[in-house]
Order: structure tokens, then C-alpha cells, then sequence
């Protein structure tokens, strides 16, 4: 039992409170007992505690610890350049931390949205007396005062109410004011007409109501609770960046201590080994890849907002690209929400609508024209789609039609009819349209051809199967009824003695034509593995023709609508939303939640659509939620994480296939990292195993992991999306970012080629220099210095061709297109750059410990360049027949 | 297994809410129900005028509805009044209602609702109403730990509780995620979940069918009370029946309480049930 189904008396009892209201002290009692009438955010961390846990997780302890014995090494062993490398891994941390946290930080404006939807003052009866409160101060059991234009501060129930009209738009999305009274409702408490909810804006009439729930507990409260409290969890990038560095630091780790310990065996000194381990592990441990991932994000949602989808959450970029269901809205993103009137169903056979100007088709449209509340001013016509719709078909056939409104029983979504009475030169006339599952029932009679005949079983079913008929041509239909009426019917009359024996004239079908974009964009989402789920408001029969039309479904489609919905269990909803073809029909934006939420526990990565403020808490539990930047409220966009700046479905898709694109280069920068980091390590292998001087220092690595490889990394990031993205199954959640033939191909294959590449320019430069084995060098000769330097420009050298390597793991740089990707050779260029500063400027020499080498050098490791890519080549070939072999 | 009930009556409306369900408790149950007022020594007329009122109108509702109902009133300290006629009267179970305070106040210190749980030597039912449109609740959401103390009274009430109002019962179990070093968060469906039930709680489903209660049964990985609060928002459940916490000051220091978290933000009626029967 709730508030709704009590008699007024009762609903005072309740609420212990009386007509005249609440005493004074009472209500500031009940104030202390309620808290404040207000919207406030679900408890988080505080700021401060989210920006230093960006310090805190597995990476930034790693690195931090990595720092730290840098620092120690400083202290105990200086010299050693030591006390630069713990300082550039602490900015490293910071400049991540700062990064992350930027992008994970975002103000909470969907509550300012929804919190302005909230009035200030409001009128209320205390003691008996009419007093203006600010809307803070209302506590359950205060009567609100309601007058046109109000907005209503606290769920309340009516107890008088006088024409009392209330558009709920900003909670339900539901535009046609409903229609408010004030006597016990046995029904469903959110259906229920007697209930004023917090939010909505009184349109006409007035009334007075109880308040019952105010603050985060109204309805609007709820929407705004699980708005702030929910939250869509880790993206699957993340989840991947955290399991990739947990496996490179373990690599790094193992790897550090393992020749730590050789080192000991093969009798190195403890500050020897201790210098190598931490340099080892520095080598292994891709500091660069956090920064570019998060800018290669930045430009992959730049390229998604030219396209016309904006995005707010930077993960956001790549979830896209794994999403595995759409569960989509169809009014105005699979259609164009421009409705027309196409058919008419009159004296028992559909016709086009050209051809209703006569017969009973003329009593149809005059209905469609004076039972309706849009209007056409200024060459324009204004008000609901579906209203003006009828008007616009109503006016082009019959031209003008005025007549004297005397009364009318407004439409609500409960009763899905309107009636309006009329006078005509002595006689008066009701004039009723709606839903045909409402309005039939109310039909004793038909006309056919002007005579008016019982409406027998026969002509039932004829009705019946029209209506279907126009449903699975896609259309939206409507009945249309009159009646004559007697003077003494009004002006006390009730809706139900004059909605009652009246004559059925016929239906009309309204179309809302498929965006034209839309099947194509449909067809690629089946050829890439997302399902579509369409929720939408129209009746079952009507959203399948729709989604046949626009190929979304190709057999018979489960269908289930909103009641049947709202009876199934979480257990049931599951085995239907497993089914490979399935749409939501006459659904509420309030049932979308729970199918985001299913799906989402099934495993599912899912991205929904939405535009009114009751969307807004399924929009933020989605991995995507997708506002609609033309028709979609504020709250709506503020929690969104991806804004459609044109409404499309064909926008959603494009993103999708950006978010792939993103995912795959991702891949391709890793790939080109991973392999750096074996000419990195390789040199103290030889090191502590061949005893010779170190050919790499480990400035010279955060050289390449933090300079020269950023550019070359960022512009494989930008790479185009392949003709094949679409064409493949959403990644599986069990797929590794660091999938083993990555780290084959990075550490196996291309690492030795670059490694045998340093190692040799190292040795020759030696070797030129007249260097014996064994003989020790100080870190200031300098051909100890060119020697270094050799094997930094050897990695620098083969990453160029390991940039072009790693544009695709199995096709030809050649057939991709050579100069198809120009930021590539932007990034080279300043690879080329970097290097030469780091090379032939004293204080590049300074910073980095080189010297610089001579032209020949750079000619000796050229041929490295070249296997490189021929080796790569020849590699993708091996790939590609073993691939088709398979297939 | 409820004889007598007694509710503390104040002058606050959601004492006398608060009453309502102990009153509809009493009615199911078969059981006597007591309502008392402690007026402090220092309370103005006013509120001893208030809870005299509140006392009356339950009275007239006990009779209504065919409840033997007796009241109760004396001077002095609530919650040693409260436990000696708890003791004198042989009463089960005690209802009383939270304060805004003791939401707000961290591990309840201090308060008269925290007092009353650790002395009183019944059963007692603290309830924070924050929704009066909800009059008769019709689907009550159950929280459960892992491991639940005094299973017997436990389904007991909320058997009792799902009959007086004839509710559907949710029964929640929110767990902790299941992860693994290199792989992270491992995602398992609703029937893999289903299949880690804990023992207690499959115990408890036991004696809930066996009470012929209707119920669904959930388990879900995350933060245990802000996941109540969400299911509770999402499902429109209208009240909320969970136990007293049992976590020690400094692990609910360090690791926030769940039932303040749920005391705090509820988007409906809650009851706080610290059950003292044994099995």
C-alpha cells in the first residue's frame, strides 16, 4: 500500500498533519528529523585522497621504488648519474599522476543540471496560513500551494486539485502535460495521477498536495542518487594498462634480480650488480607508454568530434571500440522524428492519404484537426510530432477549420487518449483520438459511408487486422472516435460518461522514416559482432516493421514490452536478453537502467542512448553512455560520456569503428616500444657477462623511452582505420593488450635485430678506436663516449624502420601505402632532430654523457635499417600464407 | 518467536512511523504490542504532549486492526527506562527509531539508537524513516553478510516482516570482487555467482522458503554500501532490513562501515535488526 491509494483524510492521517498544514515547530522538528529538501551528491572520496591515489597504484609503487634506489645509489655510490635517473622516474610518476588524474576528474554537473530544475520558493499552508518558504524548508507533511508555472519542490500528493495539468518532461521525457487529480489511485504508485513529483512543472490549474518524500528521497532524488553513486567501473583499456604494467614489472623485476644474483655468482662487485640491476630493470620498463597512450586517446577524440561525436572521457575513446551491444532509442536516432500522416483506414479499406478529402476519411481528418493541441503560426508548425503530424495532413486536405473549443479531457499517458468537445452552429460534438487498445473498447458503434452501424464482432476483427496491418508497415497508428452531445453532458461531465458509446471512424498511420544513413550503419555493425537492442516507446508490432525495415532484425524478433518487463524477473530478463534478436517496445527511459545493468553483469560491454534526465542514471552505468546533443536535456549530456552532435546512429557506429582503430594502433605503438627495450637491456647483459664497459647508460635509455620514441609512438597512434576493423568480432575480454605474439614479435624478433644493431656500432667504434678486450674505460673518455653514442643511434636508427615495421603485424608497409600516414615522417623528424642535439651540442654531450661520432658511423649501422625492415617483410609474408593456410 | 514488541515512542513523527511497523509486526506475529514514552526530566509540554498524541493514534490503529496494545509512561533516562521494562515486561523485541544525528555521527557514538542496541537486553530494530509515501512496503530488500549470526530470528523476521505487509523479499549479497594478480578483476556471470552463494546465506533462503516467503536471491561484486543503496534506488525496493554491523571501531576506521553508509544515503525505510535470540 502506498500514498496513492489512500482517500485524502487518510493520506493527513498518515502524514499527521491537518488541511491547514503544520504548526511552526513542527516542521522545523521534522526539518532536524528529514534534513533539508535539497539534492546533494552520494559521499565520495575527497578530492585530495583521488588525486594521491594516482601515486599509489601498482605502476607509480614500481616506479617510486625504482626512484628511490636511484636516490640511495646516489648517496652511497655517486658519480654515477644515479641521482638524474631517480629524479626523471619521480617526474615520470608526476607527469602520470597529473595526466590520469585530469582525465579521471570530472566536476559533477549532472547534479548543478539537475539541481536547477528545483524551485527556490514555493507556497505552502502552515498554521492555516498561506506562506512563501524557500523549497529547503519543506519537510514531509506540508501542504504545497500549486498555481500555473510552478515548479513542484517534494513529492506530494494531491489532495485538491482544480484543472491541475503537469508536464513531467524533466522526469519521464514525456512532453504532453498530464492531467492531475486528487482521489485514491489503486494503481501503480509512478503511474498514478493523484502523485505530484518533484521536478515537474505545474502547465494549468491548481491544486494543493501533501508533501510525502522530499530531498535525495523524491523520485528525482533517486535519478540523482544513482546518477552521482553509480559508476561504469575500470574501461577495458584500463583494465588492460593495469595488467600490462603488473606483467612488465614483474618481467622487469625478475629479470633485475636474476642477474643481480649472477652477478654475484660471477664475483661483480655488490655496487656493480646493484648499478646494473636498477639499470636493467629502468631498461625494461616502458616509462613513455602511459604518456602516449593518453595522447594518442586526445587524438583519436579529436578525429571522433570531426566526425560528430564528442567525447567526454578520454577511456572512453577506445571502450567504444569494444563494445558489444547498442542498446539504442529509435525516435530521432534511427528515424528521423519527422512524423507524417501516409495512411487512413475509412469505411473498411486503407488509402493514401491524398485520397481522404471525402466520405468518412473527411470526419477522420477533421477530428485529426480539432482534436489536437498543435498549433500553425507563422508558417510554422508547433508542438508534439505525432500532433503536428496529423495537423499538417489535416490542414493540406481540408484547408482551415475553426471551431469553438468548449471543453477537454487532456491526453496522459495512462488513459493514451484526448477528447475535445466542439460547438458547430447549434450542435456539440466530442471528438476523441488515441491508442486503438483504449478507445475501441469505449466504441459502441461504427460508421461506414456515412451510415452508422452496431459495432459487431465482424467489424471488430476488420478493425483489428487494418491496425495490424498499418503496424507492420512500420507506422504509428491512431484511432479516431466522435460522439454527439446533449447540453446537459457538460459542463460537470466526467470523462469516462463522455468517452463512452461513441461512433469509431477509422485509424490513421503516421511514418517517421529511417534515418537513410542508418541500414548501412546497421549492416556494419553486424559484420563487426555488436548486437542492437532498440528500446523504444512505440508498440511492439510498429518498432519490429521499423527494425526490419532498417535490417536490425531479420527473423521474428523477440519483443517485450514495458508491463511484461516490469513482471519479469532479473533470472528471466536474462535468458531474453541472451537472444540474439531482441527489442524493448513500449518502454520508459526509467526501465533502461536494469537492461544496462543485466547486461553488463552477463559480461557484456554496452553503450546506451539517452536524452531526457530520467536516462541520465542509465547513461552513467553503461561502459558508454550516449547523449543526444540536438534533443537531449543538460543532465543528460553532463552524464554522458560521449555526446552525438547530430543525433545519428550512423555517428555511433563511425565512433565505434574510431575506437577499434584506436585499440589496434595502441597495439602497433606498444609493439614499437617493447622492442626499444631489448637494445636496452642487451647492453648490460654484456656488461656484467662479457665484462666490458657499459655500452649504454642508463640516461641515454630514458633518452629514447622519454624523447626520441614519443613522436614515432604518437603517429602510429594516428594510423587510419584498416578496411578489416569492422569486419571482425568485438574483442574478446579475455584478449591480452600484451598478447603473447606481441611480446614475441617485440622481444624475439625485433628487440635482437635492434640489439645486434647498438652492440655492433658499440664494438666498432671501439674496435676504431684501437680498444683492447678487457681494458677498463672511465666514463669521461670520450671514446668510450663515441661508442656510447654509436650504439643510442643504432636504436634510434633501426627504430625508424621499426616505426614503418609496426604500422601493421601482417601486412606490407608497401601495400598499406608508404606515405599514407605523414605524421610518421613528422615523427621521424624529430627523432632525427633529438638525436643530432643529443649528439653535436655541448650540452646534449653534458646531459647525456656523448660525443659526438662521425658521418661514417651512421653509414656502418644504415644496412641494420634496411634488414630490419626486410627482415619484417619477409616475416608479415611467412604470416600471411601460414594465416591463409589456417583459414 | 515474537510475544511482545514494544516501540519508544518521542515526539518525533518517525517515532511514531517507526511504531507502525513494529505495530504491523505485532499483528503478524501474534504478539502484544507495547508503545512507551520516556520523557526526560527537562522536556518541555510540548513534547510530552506530542508523543501523548502519537501514542493515542497507535492505540486507536492497534485496536483497528485487532492487536492487544498497551502504553507506557515514565520520567527519567531513556535508555534505562527502555531496559527496564524490557526485563520487567519479558519484552522481544524493542523498535526504535534512528535520529538524523545518528546518521550522521560516525559508528553512531554517543547516540541514544547506539545506547539502546548495546544495553537492551532483547532484540532490537532500529528503523530510519526517510520515505512516509511508502506506507505498506511490498518489496523489502535484505542484505546479507557472509556469515549471519542468529540465523533462526533473522528469517524469522523477515518471514514476518514479508507476511504483515505481504512482500516480496530481495534478498543481496554484495561480496568482494574476485582478482588475480596479472589478470585484474575476473568478470563471472549471475549463475557463476549464484554458485558461491555463502553457506548462511543458502541456509537462510532454506528457511525462508520453508516460512513459504516469495523471494529472489542476488549476489554482486563491489562496495557493500554504496552497492545496497544503488540496488534499493534502481529496484524502487521501499524498505530495508539488514543487520547490525559487527565490525570493530578500528576496522571501521580504517575500512568504512557499510551500515553507516546505508544509514546515511537509503533512498527508503530502513530497519537495523540486532537480534539477540539464540538458535
Amino acid at each position: 500500500m502506498k500514498i496513492n491509494t489512500l482517500a485524502e483524510k487518510e493520506v493527513l492521517q498518515s502524514l499527521v498533519t491537518s488541511e491547514s498544514g503544520l504548526a511552526e515547530n513542527e516542521a522545523r522538528r521534522r526539518l532536524s528529523e528529514f534534513g533539508p529538501n535539497e539534492i546533494s551528491e552520494a559521499r565520495k572520496a575527497p578530492l585530495i585522497a583521488r588525486f594521491l591515489k594516482q601515486f599509489t597504484h601498482f605502476l607509480a609503487v614500481v616506479l617510486w621504488l625504482a626512484a628511490l634506489l636511484s636516490f640511495l645509489s646516489e648517496y652511497l655510490h655517486p658519480g654515477e648519474g644515479m641521482l638524474t635517473l631517480g629524479l626523471a622516474i619521480t617526474a615520470v610518476i608526476i607527469i602520470n599522476a597529473v595526466f590520469t588524474f585530469m582525465q579521471e576528474y570530472r566536476a559533477e554537473k549532472a547534479l548543478e543540471a539537475l539541481k536547477k530544475l528545483l524551485p527556490f520558493q514555493v507556497k505552502v499552508l502552515r498554521e492555516g496560513a498561506e506562506k512563501e518558504i524557500h523549497a529547503r524548508d519543506i519537510v514531509p507533511g506540508d501542504i504545497i500551494m500549486l498555481v500555473e508555472g510552478d515548479k513542484i519542490p517534494a513529492d506530494a500528493r494531491l489532495i485538491e486539485s482544480s484543472g491541475l495539468k503537469v508536464n513531467h518532461a524533466s522526469l519521464t521525457g514525456e512532453s504532453e502535460p498530464q492531467l492531475r487529480n486528487h482521489g485514491p489511485f489503486p494503481g501503480e504508485f509512478m503511474e498514478s495521477p493523484n502523485i505530484a513529483f518533484a521536478g515537474t512543472t505545474v502547465v494549468s490549474g491548481s491544486g494543493r498536495a501533501v508533501a510525502f518524500a522530499t530531498g535525495m528521497r523524491t523520485e528525482f532524488g533517486r535519478i540523482a542518487h544513482l546518477t552521482s553513486a553509480v559508476e561504469a567501473g575500470l574501461s577495458p583499456l584500463q583494465k588492460e594498462i593495469v595488467r600490462a604494467t603488473r606483467v612488465v614489472a614483474a618481467i622487469a623485476g625478475v629479470v633485475g634480480l636474476f642477474f643481480f644474483a649472477l652477478g654475484f655468482v660471477i664475483g661483480r662487485s655488490f655496487w656493480d650488480n646493484f648499478i646494473f640491476a636498477v639499470g636493467i630493470t629502468v631498461a625494461l620498463i616502458p616509462e613513455g607508454m602511459l604518456p602516449t597512450v593518453t595522447l594518442s586517446l586526445s587524438m583519436g577524440s579529436q578525429r571522433m568530434a570531426r566526425r560528430k561525436a564528442l567525447i567526454k572521457t578520454l577511456s572512453s575513446v577506445e571502450t567504444l571500440g569494444s563494445v558489444t551491444v547498442i542498446c539504442t532509442d529509435k525516435t530521432g536516432t534511427l528515424t528521423q522524428n519527422n512524423m507524417t500522416a501516409t495512411r487512413i483506414w475509412a469505411n473498411g479499406t486503407i488509402i493514401d492519404m491524398r485520397d481522404a478529402s471525402s466520405g468518412n476519411a473527411r470526419d477522420i481528418m477533421k477530428i485529426a484537426y480539432l482534436c489536437n493541441n498543435a498549433r500553425f503560426a507563422d508558417g510554422h508548425y508547433r508542438g508534439d510530432p505525432t500532433e503536428t503530424a496529423l495537423l499538417r495532413a489535416a490542414r493540406e486536405t481540408l484547408g482551415d477549420m475553426p471551431a469553438e473549443r468548449l471543453f477537454e479531457i487532456p491526453f496522459d499517458a495512462d488513459r493514451k487518449m484526448m477528447t475535445t468537445i466542439h460547438a458547430f452552429s447549434g450542435t456539440r460534438q466530442a471528438f476523441t483520438k488515441g491508442a486503438l487498445e483504449k478507445l475501441l473498447p469505449l466504441c459502441s458503434q461504427i460508421m461506414i459511408s456515412g451510415a452508422i452501424l452496431p459495432l459487431a464482432p465482424a467489424l471488430h476483427e476488420q478493425i483489428l487486422s487494418a491496425y495490424h496491418a498499418l503496424m507492420d508497415g512500420g507506422l504509428r497508428v491512431l484511432a479516431f472516435a466522435s460522439k454527439d452531445i446533449n447540453d446537459r453532458e457538460l459542463p460537470d461531465a466526467r470523462a469516462e460518461e463522455i468517452e463512452k458509446d461513441m461512433v469509431f471512424l477509422g485509424l490513421i498511420g503516421l511514418e517517421d522514416p529511417p534515418r537513410p544513413e542508418v541500414p548501412e550503419a546497421i549492416g556494419k555493425c553486424h559484420g563487426a559482432g555488436i548486437r542492437i537492442i532498440m528500446i523504444t516507446g512505440d508498440g511492439s508490432r510498429t518498432a519490429s516493421a521499423i527494425a526490419r525495415e532498417i535490417g536490425l532484425v531479420r527473423g521474428d524478433p523477440r519483443t517485450i514490452e514495458g508491463p511484461a518487463f516490469n513482471q519479469m524477473n532479473d533470472r528471466e530478463l536474462r535468458e531474453k536478453l541472451s537472444e540474439k534478436e531482441i527489442i524493448f517496445a513500449r518502454m520508459t527511459p526509467k526501465h533502461k537502467m536494469r537492461v544496462v545493468s543485466l547486461l553488463k553483469e552477463m559480461g557484456e560491454v554496452v553503450a546506451v542512448t539517452g536524452d531526457g534526465v530520467n536516462d541520465a542514471p542509465a547513461l552513467k552505468k553503461a561502459d558508454i553512455g550516449i547523449a543526444m546533443g540536438i534533443s537531449g536535456t543538460d543532465v543528460a549530456k553532463e552524464a554522458s560520456d560521449m555526446i552525438l552532435l547530430d543525433d545519428n546512429f550512423a555517428t555511433i557506429v563511425n565512433a565505434v569503428e574510431e575506437g577499434r582503430t584506436v585499440y589496434e594502433n595502441i597495439k602497433k605503438f606498444i609493439t614499437y616500444i617493447f622492442a626499444s627495450n631489448i637494445p636496452e637491456a642487451v647492453p648490460y647483459l654484456a656488461y656484467i657477462l662479457l665484462r666490458i664497459p657499459l655500452p649504454l647508460t642508463i640516461l641515454q635509455i630514458l633518452a629514447v623511452d622519454l624523447g626520441t620514441d614519443m613522436l614515432p609512438a604518437l603517429a602510429l597512434g594516428s594510423e587510419k582505420p584498416t578496411p578489416g576493423v569492422m569486419k571482425q568480432p568485438p574483442r574478446r575480454l579475455t584478449d591480452r593488450l600484451l598478447s603473447v605474439p606481441l611480446i614475441l614479435r617485440a622481444y624475439l624478433f625485433l628487440g635482437p635485430l635492434e640489439a645486434a644493431a647498438c652492440m655492433f656500432g658499440f664494438f666498432w667504434v671501439l674496435h676504431e678506436g684501437g680498444w683492447l678486450w678487457g681494458t677498463a674505460l672511465p666514463a669521461t673518455n670520450i671514446l668510450y663516449q663515441q661508442a656510447t653514442t654509436a650504439c643510442l643511434s643504432a636504436i634510434i636508427i633501426t627504430q625508424i624502420a621499426n616505426v614503418f615495421a609496426c604500422r601493421s603485424s601482417r601486412e606490407s608497409v608497401f601495400s598499406l601505402g608508404f606515405f599514407s600516414n605523414k605524421l610518421i615522417f613528422a615523427g621521424i623528424a624529430v627523432e632525427i632532430v633529438l638525436q643530432l642535439l643529443i649528439v653535436y651540442t655541448d650540452w646534449g654531450n653534458a646531459i647525456f654523457a656523448t660525443a659526438p661520432i662521425p658521418l661514417r658511423v651512421w653509414i656502418i649501422l644504415m644496412p641494420f635499417t634496411l634488414a630490419l625492415l626486410a627482415a619484417e617483410e619477409l616475416r608479415k609474408k611467412a604470416s600471411r600464407v601460414i594465416f591463409r593456410t589456417q583459414a | 518467536m515474537y510475544k511482545k514488541i514494544l516501540s519508544a515512542i518521542n515526539e518525533h513523527f518517525n517515532s511514531e512511523v517507526a511504531a507502525r511497523y513494529a505495530l504491523h509486526l505485532s499483528k503478524a506475529s501474534g504478539a502484544k504490542f507495547y508503545t512507551c514514552f520516556i520523557a526526560g526530566k527537562t522536556d518541555p509540554r510540548s513534547s510530552f504532549d506530542k508523543a501523548e498524541a502519537a501514542m493515542k493514534r497507535l492505540f486507536v490503529l492497534a485496536e483497528k486492526i485487532g492487536v492487544p496494545a498497551e502504553s507506557i509512561t515514565e520520567t527519567g533516562d531513556p535508555v534505562a527506562e527502555i531496559r527496564r521494562i524490557a526485563v520487567h515486561e519479558n519484552i522481544d523485541l524493542v523498535f526504535a527509531s534512528t535520529r538524523r544525528e545518528d546518521a550522521e555521527r560516525r559508528f553512531f557514538s554517543g547516540t541514544i539508537a547506539r545506547s539502546l542496541s548495546l544495553k537492551i537486553p532483547c532484540s532490537v530494530a532500529l528503523v530510519r524513516v526517510v520515505h512516509t509515501g511508502r506506507i505498506h512496503p511490498s518489496d523489502v530488500l535484505v542484505p546479507l553478510k557472509a556469515r549471519i549470526g542468529r540465523i533462526q530470528e533473522w528469517a524469522s523476521f523477515i518471514s514476518v516482516m514479508a507476511t504483515a505487509f505481504n512482500a516480496k523479499v530481495h534478498v543481496f549479497h554484495v561480496t568482494k570482487p574476485i582478482t588475480k594478480f596479472f589478470h585484474g578483476d575476473i568478470h563471472l556471470t549471475p549463475v557463476e555467482w549464484e554458485k558461491r552463494i555463502p553457506p548462511d546465506m543458502a541456509d537462510f533462503l532454506d528457511r525462508l522458503k520453508k516460512h513459504g516467503v516469495i523471494y529472489e536471491s542476488k549476489l554482486t561484486p563491489g562496495a557493500i554500501g554504496r552497492s545496497i543503496t544503488i540496488e534499493a534506488a534502481a529496484r524502487r525496493h521501499d524498505l530495508i532490513i539488514m543487520g547490525a554491523s559487527e565490525r570493530s571501531l578500528l576496522s571501521s576506521l580504517f575500512s568504512r562501515n557499510p551500515v553507516e553508509n546505508v544509514l546515511r544515503e537509503t533512498p527508503c525505510d530502513l530497519i537495523i535488526l540486532k537480534p539477540r535470540h539464540e538458535d
